[in-house]
């Protein structure tokens, strides 16, 4: 075409393009970093879909990544929120989906067939705070309800200074910081709320967005983080794993057994050793265990038991089923612990390998 | 040639239809969607400023996201207005055809280009520090802030089509001004203006229309409090806004909530464009 | 009429002259203000992102969230880059184009040619009402109409179309308002020359309003090109290059969301973000010199 040579013909276009390359070309070579493992998947002969929970996304992200590496399946995981991950399995539009909340009876019987979940790993709300100048705050359970609902408006309030016997803390107004967008992890809060105060219970409950009584609202585990990180007597909740790796100080948190404790992925992990039912439908707060963190939570991907469904191919269903019993082997669960997320307790891997045992295609039992 | 004229004025006919057949669409699938809200809660949805996602005692109501969204979006044109039309005579007549005037649309229009993410991070980490600093709200969200975002956001869509038409304007009217010994000022407002007055409202309403539908960056700055705003610096919710923070998690009854208030959007657009409608009817009679 | 009020006199002269010369500096001072946050946002996005902008950033795959934790925590620059991202948006930016810009200029040049009748109005009005609704509510649309009915699951194409219904009423209503300002005594020429109506359209209106035209189609695709929202629902994302339509993609503002919420991975959305406002600046400049070849 005229018009596309003449363009390239002057001078001036040319010069503009070289400019521009040459600027890019500079900062590249200024700046190299190590080389990353980038191995070019070849795609095998069928591609995985998947999506829901954001709560426990890095976790996934290092498992697809690694599982893909070496297997050279694809798999794509979105984030798009437990609810939408639940949608899409519904409209039978993944392979999986993944959740926070487990689906009680009522909601179960909404799916068009039956669904099993099966637990992961279990990751951990952390009470984040922003107080200058001090550490290893420790919070009890009726302090959280005060400051959550509202009763206590500054840091050196005579209830929080009973809790820290030896911290002198600052006369700062609290900031309460909350989730505006629905999410797992404002359910795992709440229900640990709920649990410790029949206060909170009646009048803001449980779920994945709540009324909230006080509180600034932010968006998503980053939003909170970065409101707590920029202003000074803020409190609220983030995912462990964000606190961790933004290094914003937490609270030592009252567990049922009346010890104060941290979240470590030891504590964590003992929060699952209790009774676990066997379709692992169950909330780990409040764990009776002495060293349980009590706000912790397993997250469950969920799938069709019958794996026949819209014209799915048998070697579509081999492979998600393969892959997810791949997820809740050792190897695996070590990448959870990489970044930061608990490993699932050996009783709750056995409970996931019946699960899953149970998926079927057409009758017939997927793993052997 | 007049088979001719006949084919294209068909094609053209049934592209037009194209368009209604996917606003149509939009709209089926969308009161599709609402139909739980109005058959549990009725009409009442739209002036209810009610917002209880709690199970067992949901109570849902648009009114608080209908006033954030329209007090951002009225903020966010009030304020790119002086900026956009100033850069639009700027480049298309002041400075017009010159190397200054290409390096500020240019810029210009790379603000259209940046992700309403990043207005929404810069907002947070930039904007939100000087409101708090102003002392206009405590912890720099709200209303204001957000609305400041949306105009800076809204400018280049003001800008560009305005300095396009202010460009088309035949030069043969201004010079017929200018020979009367009009001065500068005078010709853009009396003859420049009234001549390209119907593209330039056209860009404002386009300008307008993104605003309202503006998601990410207003979600980050507004403070997410699902109530009516107390003043233009409170905190409040936009329509767009609660729909990405809830929709992921979102089912049931809350979702039908969402989806309403997507369609209401529709229709407070649709009113809104109206009423600029009868002002430039206003303008031309 | 204002230019005709008060023009005799010495005085009244000095007063224009002011007002003038007010007018010429506020106009000024106005349009240094507009640019002032662009350069901000640039020099914030410069002086966080360039460090991450190197080969690896323009030809290798996402990062996972370990890697980048290792590297952060040791102080290196995050492995990787932002390929499958880059791929992806070009996809969907171009598919998006393939659909929106055709229908776009005929709707235009629809609306231009029926201007004052009833129907047009109508459909006039229709195209600004689209204009309002957020990306969000788009992407549930494309949600239930491709992902459900047409791909069965997330794919490209879902994406492209709720990029190309985001592109439309730019696209349309800038054609309209172009066409418009473009003299009727040409059309009329061309009538009277007995030149068919397409030809007409073709070769005299279009070639005479192609920088308006252009500006629409550019303003279209830098609006749909950071978009994440649409996206979310559609597209889904991916950690692979791949062409295929009808499976999940990655996008720049999708990497860019990712990031964001990824504890480990923030950094990278500086320099992400930077590569979108530099490929803004690249259509920008290469269709300023189309518009400059042909004048």
């Amino acid at each position: 075409m005229p018009l596309t040579s003449t363009i390239f013909k002057k001078s001036k276009m040319k010069t503009y393009t070289f400019i521009l390359a040459t600027a890019l070309f500079l900062v590249s070579c200024g700046n190299s970093s190590t080389d990353s493992k980038s191995g070019k998947n070849k795609s095998a002969t069928v591609d995985l879909t998947a999506a829901g929970a954001t709560f426990p996304l890095p976790f996934y992200n290092v498992a697809i990544k690694n599982y893909t590496n070496t297997t050279r399946q694809s798999i794509t995981y979105g984030g798009v929120g437990s609810g939408g991950g639940i949608r899409s399995l519904k409209d039978k539009v993944v392979d999986f989906g993944a959740t926070d909340a487990f689906l009680n009876q009522e909601k179960e019987s909404e799916m068009p067939a039956k669904i099993v979940h099966i637990p992961t790993c279990i990751g951990a709300v952390v009470i984040a705070y922003n107080i200058p100048g001090i550490e290893g705050l420790r919070l009890s359970n009726a302090n959280l309800q005060d400051i959550f609902m509202g009763n206590i408006t500054s840091w050196n309030d005579d209830r929080i200074k009973a809790t820290n016997p030896g911290i002198s803390l600052p006369d700062l107004a609290v900031t309460v910081v909350q989730r505006s967008d629905g999410s797992g992890t404002t359910y795992i809060f709440s229900d640990f709320m709920s649990k410790i105060s029949t206060t909170w219970e009646k009048q803001v409950g449980r779920g994945k967005s709540l009324k909230w009584p006080v509180g600034i609202g932010a968006k998503g585990n980053p939003g909170v983080a970065g409101t707590i990180k920029m202003t000074e007597g803020a409190v609220g909740y983030i995912g462990s794993e964000f606190a961790f790796a933004q290094k914003i100080p937490f609270a030592e948190v009252e567990n049922s057994a009346g010890n104060y404790v941290l979240p470590t992925l030891e504590s964590i992990s003992a929060a699952a050793q209790g009774e676990i039912p066997g379709d692992t439908k169950v909330m780990l707060t409040c764990s009776s265990d002495p060293e349980a963190y009590p706000i912790s939570g397993f997250t469950w991907i969920i799938l069709y038991k019958e794996q026949n469904y819209n014209n799915r191919s048998q070697k579509q269903a081999e492979e998600t089923v393969k892959f997810l019993s791949w997820l809740i082997e050792k190897d695996a669960q070590a990448l959870a612990q990489q970044v930061h997320y608990a490993p699932l307790p050996e009783p709750t891997v056995a409970q996931a390998r019946a699960i899953l045992g149970s998926v079927v295609f057409d009758g017939q039992a997927l793993l052997n | 040639m007049i088979n001719s004229e006949r084919i294209v004025k068909i094609v053209l006919f049934l592209s037009s239809l194209l368009i209604i057949l996917i606003t149509a669409g939009m709209v089926l699938s969308l009161m599709n969607g609402s139909i739980p809200v109005f058959k549990e809660i009725g009409l009442r949805f739209i002036i209810s400023s009610q917002w209880n996602p709690t199970e067992g005692s949901e109570e849902y109501g648009a009114m608080a996201f209908i006033a954030g969204t329209l007090m951002t979006s009225i903020i966010a044109i009030i304020l790119c207005f002086p900026l956009a039309f100033s850069t639009s005579l700027f480049i298309g007549e002041y400075y017009k055809g010159t190397r200054i005037a290409k390096i500020v649309g240019t810029l210009v229009d790379m603000l259209a280009g940046i992700p309403s993410i990043v207005y929404g991070l810069w907002g947070f980490y930039v904007l939100r520090p000087l409101i708090v600093d102003l002392g206009l709200n405590a912890q720099g969200f709200g209303v204001f802030t957000a609305g400041v975002v949306l105009a800076i956001m809204i400018i280049p869509y003001a800008t560009s089509i305005s300095t396009e038409i202010i460009k088309m304007v035949s030069s043969d009217l201004k010079e017929a001004a200018y020979s009367l010994g009009a001065t500068r000022r005078e010709v853009i407002l009396g003859v420049l203006i009234p001549n390209a007055r119907s593209g330039i409202f056209t860009s404002f309403v386009l300008a307008f229309g993104r605003a309202l539908g503006e998601t990410m960056a207003v979600t980050m700055l507004i403070g997410n409090a699902n109530i009516i705003p107390d003043s233009i610096f409170g905190a409040g919710n936009t329509m767009a806004s609660v729909i990405a923070n809830q929709f992921g998690e979102a089912e049931g009854l809350k979702l039908s909530a969402l989806i309403t208030i997507g369609l209401l959007l529709f229709v407070i657009t649709g009113i809104i464009n109206g009423i600029g409608k009868l002002i430039i009817k206003k303008f031309n009679s | 009429m204002p230019v005709v009020k008060h023009i005799s006199g010495e005085g009244a002269l000095k007063r224009r002259v002011v007002k003038n010369r007010l007018f010429a500096g506020s106009v000024i001072f106005f349009s240094m203000l507009t640019i002032s946050p662009i350069l901000l946002i640039v020099y914030k996005l410069v002086a966080k992102g360039y460090r991450q902008i190197n080969i690896d950033f323009f030809t290798k795959k996402a990062p996972d969230t370990y890697e980048a934790m290792v590297a952060v925590g040791a102080g290196e620059l995050i492995p990787g880059g932002i390929l499958n991202g880059i791929v992806g948006t070009l996809y969907m930016v171009f598919i998006a184009s393939l659909i929106a810009i055709p229908v776009g200029l005929l709707i235009g040049i629809f609306l231009y040619d029926q201007k004052s009748k009833r129907y047009a109005g109508v459909v006039r009005d229709i195209v600004d009402i689209l204009q309002g609704v957020p990306s969000i509510v788009l992407g549930l649309i494309a949600y239930f109409w491709v992902v459900k009915n047409i791909t069965n699951g997330f794919s490209a194409l879902a994406g492209s179309t709720a990029l190309a219904i985001m592109m439309m009423p730019l696209i349309i209503r800038s054609t309209e308002e172009t066409l418009k300002m473009i003299p009727e005594s040409i059309r009329e020429a061309g009538f009277a020359l007995g030149v068919p109506y397409h030809k007409i359209i073709l070769r005299v209106l279009i070639p005479s309003g192609f920088s308006g035209l252009l500006t629409g189609i550019l303003l279209a695709i830098s609006r749909i090109i950071g978009e994440t929202a649409p996206l979310m629902l559609t597209a889904l994302g991916s950690m692979e290059v791949n062409f295929q339509i009808d499976k999940p993609t990655s996008a720049i503002p999708l990497l860019i969301w990712e990031f964001y919420n990824d504890p480990n991975m923030v950094d990278l959305i500086w320099s992400s973000s930077l590569l979108l406002m530099m490929m803004v600046l690249l259509l920008n400049l290469l269709s300023r010199q189309i518009i400059a070849r042909r004048t």
